[in-house]
């Protein structure tokens, strides 16, 4: 369970975007085509590896839903990754992204990374949003940018992977101050110095509490 | 403000009349006036000191400061952030006027004022906004007050509190900001989140988002952990808190954290013997959080089946088996709560997950030389503890152990080898190193010797955990036999027949003491009743086992009708000579079918026999099973936690404490849903068999048309031969056939002449039965009546007399009054007459008289000297008047001449008199 780094995700964007299909996809690998409403919040780990160090992946999925913004809210501050995700086969969720975008900038902290997601690409001949359109907002609000399928996990490892590398790299840029959790980051045991003595000094932790 | 509008007509309706009231109110009224318009700040300080401890002691303060105060302190708290000490001061006040006043007149007020006065506060959602904004203040009382305010208000108003908190951005940030403050607040901030987080499954996740699963771990690190004090139990009520119920947590601890920190926390590190009570309740919470994490919910969704699932694998995975047998079995210091709840977990963990099962039964306790299995050392707690709780635990172990596992049963039976005649008799204590079978054997008839055969029931109920479903066991079982004893001399008899023979031992040992012979007794005969009828299902050697010792149906049927026994011992009895039929392959004429089937119709009579299975489906056991099959809730408060264990260790009141049914409520547990549906499945079938037996009767002779022809080269002889025997055959059968029908007829007829009482059966007995106690309540009232009519009559002649006691008095003081009434006009009369009578009567009224005249002489003698001096006076004016009348010549004499004649009076007097008018 060690790791160098634990960051804390949210998945946003408008209900039926597929947010927790994208999550199942990243956790578990499969997809479920019929997925209950998400109430609240529902929450997924995984491990992933980045620059040889072992980074864990806390993924907060939230509900899409108008109703449970409020609660939604209270996850953005404690985050350093967000997913914003729209459905490129219905107009109506990319026009909504300036709203979610405004409320991420309200309520997160600054040096939040969001990544921007076109979800279900693997539904090409029902497109509703070209793949510039969403390059252009990305660029126009500073996001990162991507489309995948949570279907066929087109894009999925790579849009999880590539937001958790530039948060790695705020961090190497000093960006963060590592030791205030407030910011989604947490460092873990000796994962910094390399894997290998990063398990030793894992171990003599545990040693040491076993004792 | 408006609510301060809507609030007064409450405090007018409760406090209408009362003067005192009004008197604290415009004291409190001054104070916040005080506060609100002084000029010099040291005055407004000082009305606060005042209203806040007015407000802490007095009651009707607190209510009119609900009233009035509550916008004044706000405005405090919001414009005067600069000056820490009104802030302090605002923030104790309103401390003190959401806590409750513990006084004696409370009790007659019915609206509380501290909970009128979270009421109003906590309806603003600013409010809690401000409240929440002040916990960032650097002074420390400030942070202090400000969550006992809101743990005061949340205790009053848990859902509204919740819900504002949930909709103030970064609301619960700062609370969990708290955790990592100084000692006072962390711990004034863990009670607040334990009650924010109850049954708030957001909340809780959000809790979780900030960190709290790190944070409760760190606390209860440096607290201790388990030897912990009361921060450590607090910490794990809100772990349990957000734990419960919450797949997405429980993920997430598993996921990141890991189950580590909590399977260390039950750890026993050092002294192993002692166990404070704060400890054991740390224990207690621990192993509920384990409960909490393995334990599938009543509606078993899949996604949290899964989950729970993976819970198990991982916490096993932890090592925690070896913990819990250390807390549950090995440790013997550890109280009974602790090992009752350890077992309890082992039970949840290894359900219907096979690996966890294996792993169970390769565990092995011990120190080298002396290791044992660890399914050895439970059986052991089964067989000798003296606490209930302690043996339905350790029982559910071996129920879940058991269950869908027909290896762990069988490697569990092939152990089943009674012991050398040399240790058949040896005590408990020498059985560590006998088999798991042997030690098993050895319960189920050791008690025998001493007579009390709670042992045997225990050992009875894990052997029927090994036989269910598993045919091969039953057969292994079947072909136990002991070795003779004392008691039964002889050949060795099969193990079966020696359950039998408790059974009935059990019975006669319970009508010899009376009722109340022990509390095992209760369950005895129903343990053992529960082995045989899961030993016979759907197994025909054992039913014939069964039926090799003849009485063994005769007292089956003798219990059927015994009314000793308990409905459940009844219907249980039913059940298993139903099994006798349903299972019966035998072709032995009275132990076959039909033999069984026509035993029960004469001896008890099949409606009668039928009305076993329905009272006991009606029995509570049986009917409620869906409650009493969960566990009971999980405490949350410490209150609570501290009296459950109270409750669990007392096991004498538990098993005292019998229900209406009489039930021992150990059957509640031991007859689990399982052991229920069975029953219930059996009904149908033996039903079903007993319609058919009758319906189908199996000839004994085949009819072959073929047969009845003669054969070629038969003789006359031979042919009539051969059919008078076909005949005879027949008639019997015939003769089979009509008695059966002769004993159905008959039991028809009962049930027809019976009818009126007994057709619809138990039902109407039971509406007979409450019709019968209303009546008995109907004359206890009647006689009650009458009693009190009685009295009253008594009462009434009573007053009668008094009455007529008192008129009698009356009459006499009437009398008593005219009498004097006569007497006083008499002397009316007489005072009349008197006066009218005159002073005659008087004597001294002579002597008044001579008074009188003496006075009226005096006064006359005193009018002649004024008159004598007068006269005097006249003389000497005469004289000069006479001698001034020589002087003028006049003749003195011949003027007064006249004079003397006219008046007629004497003397000197006239002579003046005349000179005087002379003169004029």
């Amino acid at each position: 369970m060690s790791y160098a780094y634990l960051f804390k995700y949210i998945i946003i964007g408008d209900t039926g975007v597929g947010k927790s299909c994208l999550l199942l996809q990243f956790t578990d690998k499969r997809f479920q085509p019929v997925h209950d409403l998400t109430i609240g919040v529902e929450f997924g780990a995984r491990m992933i590896t980045i620059d040889n160090k072992p980074i864990k992946l806390q993924i907060w999925d939230t509900a899409g839903q108008e109703s449970f913004r409020s609660i939604t809210r209270s996850y953005y501050r404690g985050a350093a990754g967000a997913l914003l995700v729209y459905d490129i086969t219905r107009r109506e969720t990319f026009n909504h992204l300036a709203s979610w975008l405004e409320d991420a900038r309200q309520h997160a902290n600054a040096n939040m990374t969001i990544m921007l997601i076109g979800n279900k690409c693997d539904l090409a001949h029902r497109r509703a949003v070209s793949t510039e359109e969403g390059e252009q907002f990305a660029k126009e609000h500073g996001l990162i940018f991507m489309e995948c399928s949570a279907k066929t996990a087109q894009n999925v490892e790579e849009a999880f992977i590539k937001t958790a590398a530039t948060i790695y790299k705020k961090i190497q840029d000093g960006v963060f101050d590592v030791s205030n959790e407030s910011y989604g980051i947490k460092v873990g045991y000796g994962g910094i110095q390399g894997n290998a003595t990063g398990r030793d000094a894992s171990t003599s932790q545990s040693g040491a509490c076993c004792g | 403000m408006d609510f301060v509008s809507g609030y007064k007509g409450v405090v007018g309706r409760v406090f209408g009349n009362d003067n005192a009231t009004s008197n604290e109110d415009s004291y409190v009224e001054r104070l916040l006036d005080r506060i609100n318009n002084g000029t010099k700040a040291e005055d407004r300080r000082m009305a606060l000191v005042e209203l806040q401890s007015v407000v802490a002691e007095n009651h009707s303060a607190q209510l009119a400061f609900g009233a009035m105060g509550l916008p004044v302190l706000l405005s405090v708290l919001k414009d005067e952030r600069d000056d820490v000490e009104m802030v302090r001061g605002a923030l104790e006040t309103l401390v003190s006027s959401l806590t409750p006043l513990n006084h004696a007149k409370m009790a007659k007020i019915e609206v509380e004022p501290s909970k009128m006065n979270a009421d109003l506060l906590s309806r603003e959602v600013d409010n809690i906004s401000l409240l929440l904004s002040l916990l960032a203040e650097d002074d420390f009382y400030v942070r202090y007050y400000t969550l006992q305010v809101l743990t005061a208000l949340l205790t009053n108003s848990l859902s509204r509190l919740q819900e504002s908190i949930l909709a103030i951005p970064r609301g619960i940030t700062r609370l969990m900001d708290m955790l990592m403050d100084r000692e006072v607040i962390r711990n004034e901030a863990l009670l607040l989140l334990t009650y924010l987080t109850r049954e708030a499954e957001e909340i809780q996740k959000i809790v979780v988002f900030e960190g709290a699963f790190e944070k409760i771990f760190t606390i209860m690190k440096e607290e201790g952990g388990s030897d912990g004090g009361v921060v450590v139990q607090d910490c794990l009520q809100l772990l349990n808190n957000i734990l419960r119920n919450n797949t997405s947590n429980q993920t997430l601890l598993r996921e990141t954290l890991g189950f580590d920190p909590v399977v260390s926390l039950l750890k026993l590190r050092g002294v192993s013997y002692s166990f404070t009570q704060q400890k054991t309740i740390n224990l207690v919470s621990t192993l509920e959080t384990v409960n909490l994490l393995i334990a599938s919910g009543p509606q078993a969704e899949s996604g949290k089946d899964t989950n729970c699932m993976t819970n198990k694998t991982v916490l096993v995975q932890r090592k925690v088996l070896d913990h819990l047998l250390m807390l549950g079995v090995e440790s013997q210091w550890a109280p009974v709560t602790v090992r009752c709840a350890a077992l309890h977990c082992i039970g949840d963990l290894i359900a219907r997950h096979p690996k966890n099962v294996d792993e169970l039964a390769s565990k092995v306790l011990g120190e080298e030389p002396q290791v044992e299995l660890a399914l050895n050392s439970i059986l052991r707690i089964i067989l000798r503890t003296s606490s209930l709780q302690e043996f339905v635990n350790a029982d559910y172990v071996f129920k879940n152990f058991c269950e869908n596992n027909p290896d762990g049963q069988r490697l569990l039976a092939s152990t089943l080898t009674p012991q050398p005649q040399s240790m058949a008799h040896a005590p408990l204590e020498d059985d560590v190193n006998m088999s798991f079978g042997s030690m098993l054997l050895h319960g189920l008839t050791m008690s025998e010797s001493d007579g009390d055969l709670e042992i045997c029931a225990r050992a009875a109920s894990v052997l029927s955990h090994m036989l269910k479903d598993n045919a091969q066991c039953k057969e292994k079982a079947i072909k136990v036999e002991l070795g003779a004893t004392m008691q039964s001399m002889g050949t060795p008899e099969p193990l079966m027949h020696r359950m039998v023979k408790y059974l009935a031992v059990s019975f006669s040992m319970e009508s010899k003491d009376g009722k109340s012979s022990g509390k095992a007794d209760l369950y005895i005969q129903e343990m053992i009743l529960k082995l045989l009828i899961i030993w016979l299902v759907d197994c025909p050697t054992a039913v014939e086992c069964f039926l090799d010792a003849r009485p063994h149906l005769t007292y089956l049927l003798e219990l059927l009708s015994n009314q000793s026994a308990t409905v459940c011992t009844r219907g249980l009895a039913a059940v298993l000579l139903g099994e006798c039929v349903l299972y019966n392959k035998c072709i032995e004429s009275g132990k076959d079918v039909y033999g069984i089937v026509d035993a029960i119709s004469q001896k008890s009579g099949l409606t009668s026999y039928f009305l076993k299975f329905d009272e006991m489906q009606r029995n509570f056991l049986f009917s409620s099973k869906k409650l009493s099959g969960q566990h009971k809730p999980l405490t949350r408060s410490n209150g609570a936690s501290m009296a459950d264990i109270e409750d669990e260790e007392d096991d004498v009141s538990m098993s005292e404490n019998r229900n209406d049914n009489e039930e021992h409520p150990i059957l509640v547990s031991l007859f689990d849903s399982g052991f229920v549906a069975l029953v219930g499945s059996l009904e149908a079938n033996i039903r079903e068999r007993f319609v058919d037996v009758y319906s189908n009767p199996k000839a004994k002779v085949a009819v072959v048309p073929a047969e009845l022809e003669r054969r070629s080269g038969e003789t006359d002889g031979d042919y009539i031969k051969r059919l008078k025997s076909f005949v005879e055959k027949q008639c019997s059968e015939i003769q089979d056939l009509l008695s059966r029908n002769a004993s159905l007829a008959e039991d028809m007829a009962k049930t027809g002449t019976r009818s009126e009482q007994k057709t619809s059966g138990p039902s109407e007995r039971v509406q007979v039965e409450t019709y019968r106690r209303e009546v008995r309540a109907a004359s206890q009232r009647l006689e009650m009546l009458k009693n009190e009519n009685a009295k009253l009559e008594n009462d009434v002649s009573m007053y009668q007399n008094l009455a007529s006691k008192m008129e009698s008095e009356l009459k006499s003081l009437s009398d008593a009054y005219c009498s004097l009434e006569q007497a006083n006009s008499q002397l009316d009369k007489e005072a009349k007459s008197l006066r009218s009578g005159g002073v005659t009567s008087y004597p001294d009224i002579e002597a008044i008289k001579e008074e009188v005249r003496e006075e009226a002489q005096k006064e006359s003698e005193a009018e002649l000297n004024d008159l004598l001096v007068c006269l005097g006076q006249e003389q000497s004016k005469v004289e000069r008047l006479t001698a001034r009348l020589l002087e003028l010549g006049e003749d003195v004499d011949k003027l007064l001449e006249g004079v003397g004649d006219d008046t007629g009076l004497p003397g000197d007097d006239d002579d003046d008199d005349d000179e005087d008018e002379e003169e004029d």
